[in-house]
This record gives structure tokens, C-alpha cells and sequence, in this order.
């Protein structure tokens, strides 16, 4: 037996450096949008270095928080090794300092898509050695969420039998009971292993492949192969965040309304399907590339418009009915929490929009993309991130949250619906994105981002500051030992 | 003792000389037929060495982990292309080939497969899937001859070859994955 602060310190560390290379990240953000904005000099190199570190480290941190989740709420299912949870976080770290020393030091700037030949065709703007740095960087981080992600699924097939039946599959055919189905925890846990284990994979061999470029470029690959390659593991990869943050969603919600999430068969059939379509729908991002077979094209298409649905709308429905008349005494964890199912649902549609073939061609490299994934990875992604650390901070602790806190809610809500309103904007006025440089005439919403970004950033530092007070609180509380129903 | 027999059959088959040298006259049989089969007829042999080398397997391999890195580095070591060539011209490489890959891959592999953690197993063959994979496009797509010994086309049907193993590794794990394994678990 180890005691609850024993155990859970490893989620709280998951959680306190996501936070922390979340705020980071932010100023990073301002920085960009205030340059394009026309108020701040930021050489076009620096810019690059900073988009580079921006999205590799949002993502990354976001998915690692969101691992965190994952584990605590699956340990409430399943054995869990704390071990490979340390390891994954040693991991993280390492992969970090070097994706920062490999940016900033030598000047590595491909952004995180690292879209082969860019790695090794830099025009002298970075060496070797930053984008070897970069790229084992990744590939260390990487290699720590597989193995996160392998044991979980270990986990799962020891207690369930196998992964079909973590799905639900056996409730699905009719051989098992409705009552008897996994809870929503394990089988969104699933739905993420096998979906990561994927990506990861395939990343691992997308990264040497670009290594071995840029150590020897007369090995080359074919573009096409490394890009559907790349977008196989990144897409995969970030999409995944959603799929783990909602386990707060699923179990918060049953804790504050004291009532059941019910996993029924058209529960269990919509993450069924957003599996399949997960690992397929990458292809949204190649639709500019008309070199592709075309059933590839429509089937990113059709199956992005598809996995807008499934787990969203059951999601979506499921959490409006079980805070119906609940009576759920709402507090800032909560409501971060519930405006995760907004964030989600609004931030899908300009993706589902951008995803129709001939709407792609036009706006697909605008702003309108990150007008999409800002809504869609702060309003809803980390939206349940911060909820569970508020969630987490009240179950461990007697933190109490105070006008700060409230005042962080709403500005966080209202400066991220502006940010990703600027960036839709810009959009529709036709606003390239990735660009260092803007025309006046780009200014104003880019300008517009920056300004309200600096309330975001204030929102966020004041959800990090409340889990840091309640990390220093708990040292004193948390009594008890560890109970595997109690917590992970 | 009969798998011992089986081993040392096995590899006694692939030393003589007319069936070593018409596995490797072909780059795709030399690593995909004969490189495999010395590492079986090692774990064939593994159950005695085991049996006589007890407190050493203890000692030395009492998880497993040891033991599949030593795997792990030496059927790396045998597909670099360099090392293969060299196996064809020198005979002290190609007397390594036939001792490291029955005594250093094929008994440590036996010795630590049931050591293992499931996680470390799955870890190993997904580790195994990308390195395959890798392999296959820098065969398929090399713009030289890694090979002194063998054509540009050899080693693309190599490459081939080694797509096929890759895409097999990754149907063997999903129907591993989506069996019903309840009552295999422990």
C-alpha cells in the first residue's frame, strides 16, 4: 500500500508541466501575433524558431497533461504501472530540453510539421545538428508516450480480455449486457491507445526517415509517402488530446451531479466509429495535394464530415442530460469542465468546413485553420485540462478558489473565443498562415490576438497559480493509503 | 535434449557448403531465410545451454532485459548492409555471422521471451515494425548499391520482402490485440 500523495504525485507532476509549457507557450503565441500585427520587430527567422517551438510544445504539452487524465482516472479500472509513468515523464523532459536547444540554439525552424525535405533543405538557415536535435528530440518524447500508451493497453486487455472488448464489442454484437458494458473511461482509453499506438508507430519511422535525410541527402523519400506519413502520426497524435481530456468530462460530470453516465450500445458504436475515422481522416490535410489517388481525397472529406459526429454529439447530448435538473453546484472546475462540450462542438465546425474539398482549396493555408484548432485544442482540449486540475485541487486538498479564479474563468472563455475569432477572421480576409510577415491589410485581426492573447495568458497563469498553491497545500493533507477504487 | 538435436541439425544444414552459398547468392534469402534460421536453430538449442549455464542466465539475465538487447543489437549489427557485405568476403565475419546469431541472438531471445513483461514484449515487436518499415524504404528507395555483393535490384526486392514482414507484424499484433484473451492472461 502507498499513500494517495505518493501516487498521485506522478499526475500532478503530468499536470503541473503541462501547465507550465502551456503559459510559456502563450507569450510565444503573443509574441507572433503581435509582430504579424506590425507592433513588435521579431526577425522573420526568430518567428519561425518561435512558430516551431509553439505548436511542438503546445501539442506536446497538452498531450502529455492529457495523459496525465488518462492515467488517473483509468487507474480506477485497471493496474496501471507507476514506472513507466516515471519514465514517460523522463522522457518528456529530455525530448523537451532538446526540441528547445535544437530550436534555440541552432536555429531549427521547420515548425512542428517538419514536412519533409524542410529538415534537410533549410537554405542554411539551421545545420544539422539543430534538426537532428529536433528530430531524436521528438522521437525520444515519442518513444515515452508509446510506451505509456502499450501499457495502458496491457492493462486494459489483462482485465478485459482484449481491446475489442475494452470497445465494447461484446455489448455491441448483443453477447453482453448494456449493464455489463466498460465504463465510458475505458473505452475512450481504447479508442486512444489503439489510435496512439498507431500514430507513434508510424512517427518513429517518419522521423528516422527524415534523420537519415538529413545526414545523408542522397537517401531521399518520396514526398508524398513522408507527408501522408507525417500527418498520419501528428494529426493522429493531436487529435487524441480531445479523446483523453473528455475522460474528465465523462467522469467530473458523474461526480457533480451524483449521477450514472450511461454507456449504452450507441455509445459505444459512436467510439467505435470515430476510432476508424481517427486513423483516417488525416488525409483533410492533404487535399491541396492533387497527386493524391482520389478516393483518398473523398474519404478525407467524407469521413471528416462523419467523425464530426459520433462521440461529439453522444458527448455533446450526454453531458446536457446529465446536468439536467442535477442540481450540480457549479464551481470553476466544473464549468471549465462543461464549456469544454462548447469548445468542442463549436470549435469542430470550421474544421468540418475546411475539410469540403472545394472550401480546402481556398482557405486551407489561411488563418482559418488556426482559427479552427485554437477554438477546437483551448476552448475544448485544455479547457478539460485546467477543469481536472481545478477537479484534482478540490479532491486532494481543502483549497478553496476565490475571485481570481472566477475572474480567470470568464477571461479565459472570453479571450480564447476572440483569439480564435481573430484567426477565423483573418481567414475570411484571406490571411496566409505561417507567415512572419503581414500587409497592413492583415494587421488589424492579427493585431486584435495579440492584445486579447495577453488575457489569456493572465487566465492561464492564474489556473497554474492555484494548482501550484494546492500542490504546496497538499504537502500537509492527503492523508491515507492508496485505494485502487479511490484514486489512481 | 530432442530440440538441442533439432538446433544443431538445423545448423549444421545451413553451414554446408552448397545451401550457404545459394542462400547467399540471393540478398533476400541471405537475410530473410538464413539470418532468421541461424537465430532458430540457437533458440532451439537454448533449453541445454540453460539447463548447463543455470547460475549464469540467473545472474546475468534475471529479467530478461539484458538478454533482449543483446538481441536487439545484434540483428541490428546484421542489417547494416556493410556488415553483410563483409560476411561474403571475410571469412573471421562470416565465422561471426554463424556464432553470434544461434549463440548471442537466437538462446538470449528464448531465455529472456518468457522473462519479459508483456510491455516490454509489445514494445520490442512495435519497436520491430518501425525498424522493419525503415528498412523497407531504405532498400526500395537507396540511390546506390548498399551492397558491393549484390544489384540495385536485389535489394529492392529485399526492401520488398521487408514490407511484407513489417505488414505481417502489424496483423499478427492487431489480431493479438482483438482476441479474446481472457483466459490466456495470468
Amino acid at each position: 500500500m502507498e499513500s494517495v500523495k505518493s501516487r498521485n504525485n506522478v499526475v500532478v507532476s503530468y499536470l503541473i508541466a503541462g501547465g507550465l509549457i502551456i503559459l510559456v507557450m502563450i507569450i510565444f503565441g503573443i509574441l507572433m501575433l503581435l509582430s504579424q500585427g506590425g507592433v513588435l520587430d521579431l526577425q522573420p527567422a526568430a518567428f519561425y524558431q518561435i512558430l516551431t517551438i509553439h505548436g511542438t510544445g503546445m501539442v506536446g504539452a497538452s498531450a502529455f497533461a492529457a495523459a496525465g487524465i488518462m492515467a488517473y482516472f483509468l487507474s480506477k479500472y485497471v493496474d496501471l504501472s507507476k514506472n513507466v509513468l516515471m519514465t514517460n515523464l523522463v522522457f518528456f523532459l529530455i525530448g523537451v530540453v532538446m526540441v528547445i536547444i535544437g530550436v534555440f540554439s541552432f536555429e531549427y525552424a521547420s515548425s512542428w510539421t517538419f514536412l519533409y525535405p524542410l529538415p534537410q533543405l533549410s537554405a542554411n538557415a539551421w545545420g544539422t545538428i539543430g534538426a537532428l536535435l529536433y528530430l531524436f528530440g521528438m522521437l525520444i518524447l515519442g518513444v515515452g508516450f508509446l510506451l505509456f500508451y502499450l501499457d495502458a493497453g496491457r492493462a486494459i486487455i489483462k482485465n478485459y480480455g482484449s481491446l475489442a472488448k475494452g470497445l465494447g464489442w461484446d455489448v455491441i454484437s448483443g453477447k453482453k449486457a448494456e449493464a455489463d458494458a466498460p465504463s465510458s473511461t475505458v473505452v475512450a482509453s481504447t479508442m486512444v491507445v489503439i489510435i496512439n499506438v498507431t500514430a507513434l508507430t508510424v512517427g518513429a519511422a517518419v522521423l528516422i526517415m527524415n534523420a537519415i535525410n538529413v545526414i545523408n541527402p542522397a537517401f531521399t523519400v518520396d514526398p508524398l509517402l513522408a507527408k501522408n506519413l507525417t500527418y498520419a502520426f501528428g494529426h493522429i497524435f493531436a487529435n487524441s488530446i480531445i479523446y483523453m481530456g473528455v475522460i474528465a468530462v465523462y467522469e467530473v460530470l458523474q461526480q457533480y451531479t451524483k449521477r450514472t453516465w450511461a454507456v449504452n450500445k450507441v455509445f459505444l458504436i459512436a467510439w467505435t466509429m470515430s476510432t476508424v475515422f481517427t486513423l483516417l481522416i488525416y488525409t483533410h490535410h492533404l487535399l491541396m495535394d492533387s497527386v493524391m489517388p482520389t478516393w483518398m481525397l473523398i474519404m478525407g472529406q467524407a469521413l471528416s464530415h462523419a467523425n464530426g459526429l459520433p462521440v461529439l454529439v453522444v458527448t455533446a447530448y450526454g453531458a446536457l442530460m446529465i446536468v439536467y435538473k442535477s442540481g450540480i453546484k457549479w464551481d470553476v472546475g466544473s464549468g471549465l469542465i462543461f464549456m469544454s462540450m462548447f469548445g468542442w462542438v463549436a470549435g469542430v465546425v470550421p474544421a468540418i468546413v475546411d475539410a469540403t474539398i472545394v472550401v480546402n482549396q481556398v482557405m486551407h493555408n489561411t488563418k482559418w485553420v488556426p482559427g479552427h484548432f485554437h477554438m477546437y485544442m483551448a476552448l475544448g482540449a485544455c479547457a478539460m485540462i485546467f477543469g481536472f486540475m481545478y477537479y484534482l485541487a478540490k479532491q486532494d486538498s481543502s483549497i478553496k478558489t476565490n475571485a481570481a479564479d472566477k475572474f480567470a474563468f470568464v477571461g479565459y472563455a472570453v479571450s480564447i473565443a476572440a483569439l480564435s475569432g481573430s484567426f477565423l477572421v483573418s481567414g475570411v480576409l484571406s490571411t496566409p498562415r505561417r507567415w512572419a510577415t503581414h500587409i497592413p491589410e492583415w494587421m488589424g485581426p492579427a493585431l486584435f490576438g495579440g492584445v486579447i492573447g495577453v488575457l489569456a495568458f493572465i487566465s492561464v497563469a492564474i489556473f497554474v497559480i492555484h494548482f501550484i498553491r494546492f500542490i504546496r497545500i497538499r504537502s500537509k493533507t492527503v492523508p491515507g493509503t492508496y485505494k485502487k477504487e479511490q484514486l489512481a | 535434449m530432442r530440440n538441442f538435436l533439432y538446433g544443431m541439425i538445423l545448423l549444421a544444414f545451413l553451414i554446408i557448403p552448397p545451401v550457404r552459398n545459394t542462400l547467399e547468392s540471393i540478398m533476400i534469402t541471405h537475410m530473410l531465410v538464413q539470418i532468421p534460421l541461424l537465430i532458430v536453430s540457437g533458440w532451439l538449442m537454448a533449453d541445454v545451454f540453460q539447463e548447463r549455464f543455470k547460475a549464469f542466465f540467473t545472474k546475468w539475465n534475471e529479467n530478461g532485459i539484458a538478454g533482449i538487447l543483446l538481441v536487439i543489437f545484434i540483428t541490428a549489427y546484421w542489417m547494416i548492409p556493410l556488415n553483410i557485405d563483409r560476411s561474403l568476403e571475410m571469412w573471421s565475419m562470416e565465422l561471426f555471422k554463424f556464432g553470434s546469431l544461434p549463440l548471442l541472438a537466437g538462446i538470449p531471445l528464448r531465455d529472456s521471451w518468457k522473462k519479459i513483461s508483456s510491455l516490454v514484449k509489445s514494445f520490442i515487436i512495435f519497436n520491430y515494425i518501425s525498424m522493419f518499415g525503415l528498412l523497407a524504404w531504405i532498400y526500395i528507395e537507396a540511390p546506390v548499391r548498399v551492397c558491393n555483393s549484390y544489384l540495385e535490384s536485389d535489394q529492392e526486392i529485399l526492401g520488398w520482402g521487408f514490407l511484407v514482414i513489417t505488414v505481417s507484424l502489424i496483423l499478427y499484433m492487431l489480431q493479438n490485440v482483438f482476441a479474446d484473451q481472457s483466459e490466456a492472461s495470468p
